[in-house]
């Protein structure tokens, strides 16, 4: 992203309340953050979420969460906390939406509370049962508060919303998203009221609200909220969510800059959003969700994604890097259309070419390859055999899994750069890791790109 | 007079919460409607509530096995696009059994 932060940053000097929180303060990456999947109901669906899997906007796609029950929360952060003590921000995100199970809400940030004092708890909903809670919020001692509020016009919303659940009923079209754009407003407003610190979340969907984001700037504003996030649509087909299917685009970077600019008229603007899964963990932009739950902190808790960056187990200190690019200029190609990967080889003294490797020649065997079992991504994986790191524009929640299952980090957040580019940025990152794990050998937690 | 859970559950916990008569039970993910305390709403609300929160298409279903919420009745996408959104939901699910 790397848009301008600067009306942000003026926003965090005056409040004490964002400079420690890495969601609301671009400076605050070193302090890390837990997402504390104990929410799975939601009361309303959108059109970019497949409830199948979290929410492929408020939680980044990849790995649906195992719910925890709120005892479990307050263990799984306990543990974390032990493992990454700059652990400051305690969230509740989802996969549903927390106000539609408020009960294990409360009492996951009630037992979370009990257990630290130097501690941002925090929540994201989509509203609709905020006014109902935001007391009960506040005095749990939620002081951050997100809402995702993509329109205030309800003919918008219907495009938006298809329904949702209120007052035992479920209200479709536009009587839904008018009582849902009511809801968060008032919502807005309360937990404003009780001292909040109010960021809104507006999805932007080419089409369909890009042009009324400056509206929603500005009533937000006027009823309380403190940040604004301008959020690029995720949608893709495989992800199955009904703008994903129905070929509805994302923005361009030239579309979420201009919003962001026009939102930025009435609300103060930040653009280092990571699109979080509701299970994250660590600092941003360094997903440590696979720390096994039950693990105590001294267990080996680098498995997997890590493990082509230990020293120990890989003397000669290189990491292979795969590409999928189009025409071998950029970070260009979804995984899914990939007919070849060029590989890399890092090391610590530079980069070097390694043979392609071709999809079809690694056709996973007779047995899977005469039926139905077979398929392009199941060769594409093969293919990757090996292979640390992979470096692609888009990536479906299957082949992430698989991947991460054969010891392959999958990665989109190089998509549009050279890869020359993308490799080195990797190759810093990857040597910073290295020289952070000798002074802290046994420290592997945040060690994953 | 009952309404039962299909195989379509995606275990999201959203009936169990709003159901009146407690009448829904999880068991380790799987979601069961109990016969003899569900009254289907009737007395109760004016809608079922289950099949009023539920965000899965056919994944409840009456005694005659109707789904409540018949295909393309919550999401609004049109047939053919449904056939590709569950071919990608089975293969995903496949690649999670292996």
């Amino acid at each position: 992203m790397g848009g301008s932060c600067s009306t942000n940053d003026s926003v965090v000097e005056l409040n004490p309340k964002m400079a420690t929180h890495p969601c609301y303060s671009k400076q605050a990456h070193q302090y890390a953050r837990i997402h504390l999947p104990v929410a799975p109901a939601c009361n309303i669906q959108c059109n970019y979420c497949n409830r199948k899997f979290d929410c492929s906007n408020e939680s980044r796609p990849g790995v649906v969460s195992k719910l925890l029950a709120p005892a479990q929360a307050a263990e799984r952060y306990r543990k974390v906390k032990a493992r990454i003590p700059e652990t400051k921000v305690v969230g509740i995100a989802g996969p549903g939406d927390p106000l539609a199970n408020p009960a294990s809400t409360l009492a996951t940030l009630k037992a979370v509370a009990k257990l630290e004092d130097d501690i941002h708890l925090c929540v994201s909903t989509n509203g609709l049962n905020l006014v109902d809670h935001a007391k009960a919020l506040r005095e749990v001692g939620v002081e951050h508060l997100t809402i995702t509020i993509n329109c205030i016009d309800a003919d918008i919303g219907a495009q938006i919303y298809p329904w949702i659940y209120f007052d035992h009923r479920r209200l479709r079209g536009r009587q839904g998203a008018q009582t849902l754009i009511d809801r968060q407003l008032a919502g807005l407003k309360a937990a404003a009221e009780q001292g909040m610190l109010v960021k809104i979340n507006t999805v932007l969907i080419p089409g369909i609200n890009d042009h009324h984001v400056a509206a929603v700037a500005s009533e937000v504003k006027r009823l309380g909220a403190a940040l604004h996030n301008v959020m690029p649509l995720i949608a893709e087909a495989e992800h199955g969510t009904y703008f994903g299917l129905m070929g509805q685009r994302s923005p361009t970077e030239e579309e979420l800059a201009k919003a962001r600019e026009e939102a930025g008229v009435s609300m103060a603007q930040m653009s280092h959003c990571q699109q979080c899964r509701a299970d994250a963990v660590g600092r941003l932009g360094q997903d440590c969700s696979d720390i096994d739950q039950d693990a105590e902190p001294a267990a080996d808790l680098g498995h997997g994604r890590s493990s082509g960056l230990e020293s120990e187990r890989d003397p000669e200190r290189r990491l292979v890097v795969a590409v999928a690019s189009r025409h071998g200029q950029f970070i260009d190609q979804h995984f899914g259309h990939a007919t070849r990967f060029h590989l890399y080889q890092l090391t610590e003294q530079g980069i070097s070419d390694m043979p392609d490797r071709e999809v079809s020649q690694y056709c996973s065997g007779e047995d899977t390859c005469t039926d139905d079992e077979s398929s392009p991504v199941a060769d594409a994986i093969a293919a990757l055999k090996g292979v640390d790191m992979l470096l692609c524009s888009r990536l479906g929640i299957g082949p992430w899994q698989a991947l991460e299952a054969e010891g392959v980090a999958p990665s989109t957040d190089f998509t549009g750069m050279t890869i020359k580019d993308a490799l080195q940025g990797v190759q810093a990152k990857w040597v910073a890791s290295l020289a952070n794990s000798a002074d802290y050998a046994d420290d592997k937690i945040g060690e994953v790109i | 007079m009952a309404f039962s859970i299909t195989s379509a559950c995606i275990g999201c916990n959203a009936c169990k919460l709003v159901c009146p008569k407690n009448a829904i039970t999880n068991v380790s993910g799987q979601y069961t409607i109990s016969a003899h305390r569900c009254t289907e709403c009737v007395g109760s609300f004016a809608d079922p509530q289950c099949a009023s929160i539920c965000p899965v298409e056919t994944a409840i279903v009456n005694q005659d096995g109707l789904a409540l919420n018949p295909p393309g009745s919550l999401t609004g996408l049109p047939d053919e696009r449904k056939v590709i959104a569950m071919s990608c939901v089975s293969r995903v699910s496949r690649r999670e059994s292996l």
